[in-house]
């Protein structure tokens, strides 16, 4: 069960960095034709966060205490010290920004540059912070790994 | 026909995500500089994160809705051009302290 709750917060994840791929490209080539889609696409990222966020949290609320435990006696302190600790809170803001992405791509896309280019930059920030918390999620899955592998 | 105004929705929330970023921030480093604060944050929903979470989606949430109905329900005007640099750069500063702030200042 528990080790479900963590591929579900890593697939949701995913899909929701790969979400924000989609529009960035969808929102290059924008016209009245893919309108209905990039904002299709920018709801499931932004569901697709909020699933992972809240999955990810009740994971790291109720069982990270023992995974922490094992970081902390193994060599790869950092992997709770630095990469958790940083990820905990980064995540925050990656939640915030799916959570917008939606909203901006309310605009006319088709019609306005400005509200292209703010859908750009957001989706691009999304899935740059995605892809940083997929990374800081191996980081901290090997740190429970060297942990265990030199008691 | 090419436009440039943004609606008052996405500049209300951008910068609710811009100013929210930026607490986000600030919190980390109070509630890991003081015990008190922690202590306090862990009282409220039994564990800090949960409360530091809470406190910065009510924030998002609630200053993107007033923001959007400011000026007799006009909003806050603004260029796309300012309303995306202050997002980046909140962005940008926001984990660089929290990336900073555990690397060098815990």
């Amino acid at each position: 069960m528990i080790e479900a709750l963590l591929m579900a917060h890593v697939l949701f994840g995913v899909a929701c960095l790969l979400a924000a791929l989609w529009v960035f490209v969808d929102v290059l080539h924008a016209s009245a034709g893919n309108l209905v889609r990039i904002r299709a696409v920018s709801w499931l990222g932004a569901a697709s966060m909020w699933i992972a966020f809240f999955v990810g949290g009740y994971w790291y609320v109720t069982f990270y205490k023992a995974d922490k435990a094992i970081i902390l006696q193994g060599p790869w302190h950092f992997a709770h010290n630095m990469v958790m600790e940083t990820k905990e809170h980064v995540v925050i803001m990656l939640l915030l920004l799916a959570t917008f992405l939606p909203i901006a791509a309310m605009d006319n896309l088709a019609t306005s540059n400005d509200a292209r280019r703010l859908v750009l930059w957001v989706a691009a920030m999304v899935a740059v912070l995605a892809l940083a918390m997929d990374g800081e999620g191996g980081i901290i899955a090997m740190g429970v790994k060297v942990g265990l592998l030199s008691k | 026909m090419e436009t440039t105004a943004l609606s008052k929705r996405s500049i209300a929330f951008g910068l609710a995500a811009a100013v929210a970023c930026v607490v986000n921030a600030g919190i980390v480093v109070v509630k890991e500089k003081s015990d008190a604060v922690m202590a306090g944050m862990k009282k409220i929903t039994g564990h800090h994160w949960t409360t530091h979470s809470f406190i910065i989606i009510a924030l998002f949430l609630g200053l993107g809705l007033l923001l959007g109905v400011v000026r007799g329900g006009r909003g806050i005007e603004m260029t796309a051009r300012r309303l995306i640099h202050i997002l980046v750069s909140a962005v940008a500063v926001s984990a660089a302290t929290i990336i900073g702030f555990y690397l060098f200042g815990d």
